[in-house]
């Protein structure tokens, strides 16, 4: 499953950032974790869209909708710690503090669903502000990777 | 008639038990990331766990043996020992990771503390347990978990190009060791032991003799294979909805959006109320197969009909196996991790507990004409040998993909 990893154990981490090690070139590692980071964050947004359509329709249940915003939104903070944290390469700079800000943006979305989960109005513009936060968000993963997420 | 609404009623509670927490999450991720291409996979592990449980339950009728007398008593007190450590500590992660998705989905329906939810779950499983017989525990969340079938209503309502699901049907490889993470995943998630070690304890339990036979064909085939039906839809309403929108679903919450997406909030309360079930009834039959393979292992009276009076030991060890699946949760590990680590440990235990199960099935001067035919035998020792790569493989796949993180 594509979920965070926290390994319990020192020696399974060990052995995974040595698998890491072997199975992709360093040089290139920052990058494509980074592209990897972003494309989560491309993610979260979509899902995020699907939770506001929910409430603009009124077709959820408010304790669902803040539940899932909840969530969803401590996974955007911890993405947004994650790449404010990392040391990207001098040419990604621009891109992870460009992704450090949408994610940031991403969190304050889901904040807000999470506080009117049954506001069908402010859910029709969550929806909207998340589908505009994805396209942001694919954009950085295109100037990354050359490529459409 | 009687018996025929008998076994109408298994069939029934085979259906609605089929799914856990492990099918739940490892379906709708393989639909997000790979559209209809695993479901062969699912289909594939469908058909595994109906061959595997239609044979431990004959065993279990005709010999009056359970899985894990039979693993002693094939396998010798050494091997046995290895494979009770290894079932265990794979039952107890399960039931961590069951009792956590329950906690999830009461979380979801009542919104309060997730670890308070934790406590209240494994107070309700306790209560069921304590109240209900065991044919009650076995209806009430094989019924429940029906309500899973809004799944399959969403898959209609979504229509598909169904020609392209069809497709899925016929096995696909790419170079991607992510994608064969995948099919592992989904395959040892339909095939987890404690499915089997609940499903021949639980014909004993009931009382299961020759004249079963039938009743355990019609229930592992006929229920197993619709309750793969329900698999299958997990993975096409995914694939449908999230894979073009590159949704990644790693919450269990997640699960449940496309019911939502299709019919509003009564597709959201059916699939939330079919979840509670799935993994309330996993939950029970993970933690009753840690307990009923101790207890049978060490030669101890077991079973939820004979009591805490008659059974003290195999009880209490059900209390400290869902004590520890308690604190699991409670750690904070995220239950969508427990259950890929349940999963991903459970497929190496996979030949511990099926081999012995073909060994015995086959033996006639044990199973006398009960013994397996020329086909089952084939099946069963294809199987085995795709368990055994699988069992191989299912490690070096969880560090090279990162768990699965690609």
């Amino acid at each position: 499953m594509r979920v965070r990893r926290s390994f319990p154990t020192a020696g399974a981490a060990l052995v995974i950032a040595v698998a890491l090690g072997l199975s992709s070139g360093c040089g290139d590692l920052s990058r494509g974790e980074l592209s990897r980071g972003v494309e989560s964050l491309s993610a979260l947004a979509a899902q995020g869209a699907l939770v506001a359509d929910g409430v603009r329709r009124d077709a959820t249940k408010a304790t669902y909708a803040r539940a899932m915003a909840r969530t969803l939104g401590g996974e955007a903070e911890h993405e947004a710690e994650k790449l404010a944290d990392a040391t990207p390469a001098p040419e990604g700079e621009r891109e992870r503090d460009a992704a450090v800000r949408a994610a940031a943006d991403l969190a304050d979305l889901f904040s807000e669903l999470q506080i009117f989960p049954a506001d069908e109005r402010r859910g029709a513009r969550v929806q909207h502000q998340m589908h505009e936060a994805e396209e942001e968000i694919n954009g950085i993963v295109v100037r990354l990777t050359g490529e459409e997420p | 008639v009687k018996s025929i609404l008998k076994i109408a009623l298994g069939i029934i509670a085979a259906i609605g038990g089929f799914l856990d927490i492990g099918d739940l999450v490892f379906n709708t991720q393989a639909g997000a990331l790979y559209r209809y291409d695993l479901l062969w996979a699912v289909a594939l592990g469908t058909l595994g766990i109906a061959i595997y449980a239609e044979m431990s339950g004959r065993v279990a009728a005709v010999t009056g043996r359970p899985v894990f007398d039979v693993i002693r008593m094939r396998m010798g007190y050494g091997m046995g020992l290895v494979a009770l450590i290894a079932s265990t500590a794979v039952n107890v992660l399960t039931v961590a990771a069951e009792l956590g998705g329950l906690a999830i989905v009461l979380e979801l329906l009542f919104d309060a503390p997730f670890s308070l939810f934790v406590i209240v779950a494994a107070i309700a499983l306790v209560l069921v347990v304590a109240l209900l017989p065991f044919g009650g525990i076995e209806r009430l969340f094989g019924y429940g978990g029906l309500l899973l079938l809004v799944i399959v209503a969403v898959a209609f309502h979504q229509d598909p190009e169904w020609e392209e699901v069809a497709k899925g049907f016929i096995p696909s490889f790419t170079n991607s060791l992510l994608y064969f993470y995948f099919v592992m995943g989904v395959f040892a998630a339909a095939l987890m032991p404690y499915e089997v070690h609940f499903y021949s304890s639980g014909g004993i339990e009931e009382g299961w003799t020759e004249e079963n036979l039938r009743e355990n064909r019609l229930n592992a085939v006929v229920g197993y294979a619709v309750g793969g039906v329900l698999a299958c839809a997990l993975v096409v309403i995914s694939g449908y909805l999230f894979h073009p929108l590159g949704v990644e679903p790693n919450d269990l919450g997640t699960v449940a959006l496309p019911a939502q997406s299709a019919f509003g909030e009564t597709g959201l309360l059916l699939g939330l109320g079919g979840i509670l079930f799935c993994v309330g009834g996993a939950a029970i039959d993970s933690s009753f197969s840690a307990s009923y393979n101790l207890a049978q292992f060490l030669g101890w009276e077991w079973g939820r009909e004979r009591g805490p009076d008659k059974a003290p030991r195999f009880t209490a060890s059900w209390l400290i196996f869902l004590l520890l699946a308690l604190l699991i949760v409670e750690s904070g590990i995220n239950p969508v991790e427990i259950t890929e680590y349940a999963v991903v440990f459970s497929v190496v235990a996979l030949p511990l507990t099926y081999l012995p199960i073909l060994l015995v099935a086959g033996d006639r001067s044990f199973m006398g004409r009960h013994a397996n035919g020329r086909f089952s035998s084939i099946l069963g020792w294809l199987y085995f040998g795709v368990i055994v790569v699988l069992a191989l493989t299912a490690v070096p796949l969880l560090l090279a993909t990162n768990g699965g993180g690609g």
